[in-house]
């Protein structure tokens, strides 16, 4: 039993409350090392394409969340989620939906399964603390160059085709955000990628971003800002956007976490066989 | 920021709201609105000046019509904005909620 009535409080002298303030900060920013450390895990790197994410937060710490995970057949599994809520609670919950995430992948055979396995592990929790958590989870097979995803209440990643230089969303597919429902089933769509083409993977803080006239980003503008980085690799793309975000808002204060993860199909070598299983690196 | 006002009918409340539904809105959901309400039977929440709700608004009105729910309270909401019905459809938030909700 976790109590939390025994817990030393201070008195309201001057004094005491400077020495509350200087720990509680101590401890943010501890607290926010280790959601860096955790964010920043290694990017898997594989023959024929690129993967890359960031992620800023609008507070000292947030709530969105990104990560890579290779399986063993060598394909990559990539999840972004977004934590209802921001600040602290929300970095609280997006560590509680990072170790279900791993150890889902561990456990499960496709990203659908991954949804659900989550949605298991966490759903309880979820609704005891009045929270959810919208995830999108896709597989990239570098051998066969197919995405395969499955979707909790998220954003639909963009997909720019290399070729045609389109700039659409991936074919839709709903699903209930985790924390929503209990036993869910995730649908799983799956497209093929060729060389050049991207997938844009995002959180609404991009879209949502306001400017000091509380207009907001849009889908629209992102499309443009994707179009034209579109012979960038994955860095740079990510690096326009932010700039274009930056731009935009003019210095206005920041309102939502911001959260994107590029993947980017290049060259593939007609010998499939030679294709290594990613590493981290 | 959310404000509200308040127009108790023979049948209903009618719960107009005004502005962002986000998490400075939590306050005024959960200890104004949220217990004044409970004393109704019928309530309907119209949200036709609220132009934004971000994730902390969806999980304040999930909770605020769950808690409503579970007390016995037909609860409806009305006028939602075009741009914001999408998000919630891709949360299936009127699946989550159940049928009758949304009008």
């Amino acid at each position: 039993m976790f109590h939390d009535n025994l817990t030393y409080h201070f008195n309201s002298s001057e004094e005491d409350k400077k020495i509350l303030d200087k720990s509680l900060q101590r401890e943010i920013n501890m607290a926010r090392n280790i959601q860096i450390q955790l964010l920043n895990g290694k990017t898997p790197k594989f023959e024929g394409g690129e993967v890359k994410g960031s992620s800023l937060p609008a507070r000292l710490i947030g709530g969105d969340y990104y990560d890579f995970y290779p399986l063993i057949d060598g394909n990559i599994r990539i999840v972004i989620g977004d934590v209802m809520g921001k600040g602290i609670p929300a970095a609280m919950l997006m560590i509680l939906t990072r170790g279900a995430f791993r150890s889902a992948s561990e456990s499960t055979q496709s990203p659908g399964e991954t949804l659900t396995a989550i949605n298991q592990a966490i759903y309880e929790d979820l609704r005891t603390l009045k929270s959810f958590v919208t995830l999108f989870c896709a597989d990239w097979s570098p051998s066969t160059g197919t995405l395969t995803y499955a979707n909790a209440g998220h954003n639909i990643p963009i997909f720019i085709n290399g070729k045609t230089l389109e700039v659409k969303e991936l074919p839709k597919v709903k699903g209930v955000m985790v924390g929503g429902l209990p036993n869910q089933r995730y649908k799983e769509v799956s497209v093929r990628l060729e060389e050049n083409d991207s997938v844009f993977f995002y959180t609404d803080g991009i879209i949502e971003a306001q400017n000091k006239c509380g207009e907001q980003y849009k889908l629209e503008r992102l499309v443009l800002t994707l179009l034209e980085s579109k012979d960038y690799n994955v860095g740079d793309i990510e690096k326009c956007v932010m700039s274009s975000i930056t731009r935009f808002t003019e210095g206005a204060p920041q309102k939502d976490d911001i959260t994107m993860v590029l993947l980017k199909i290049r060259e593939r070598k007609a010998d499939i066989s030679s294709l290594n299983s990613p590493v981290l690196g | 920021m959310i404000e509200y006002s308040l127009i108790p009918l023979e049948n209903h409340l009618v719960v107009n709201l005004y502005g962002d539904l986000d998490i400075d809105s939590t306050e005024v959901i959960e200890e104004e609105l949220l217990p004044f309400v409970s004393n109704y039977k019928k309530v309907h929440f119209k949200f036709e000046e609220v132009p934004f709700v971000d994730s902390s608004g969806m999980g304040l009105l999930l909770n605020l019509v769950q808690t409503l729910s579970e007390k016995g309270i037909k609860v409806k909401i009305l006028g939602i904005r075009e741009e914001i019905m999408e998000v919630f459809e891709l949360l299936q938030l009127p699946e989550i909620l159940g049928d009758g909700i949304f009008v």
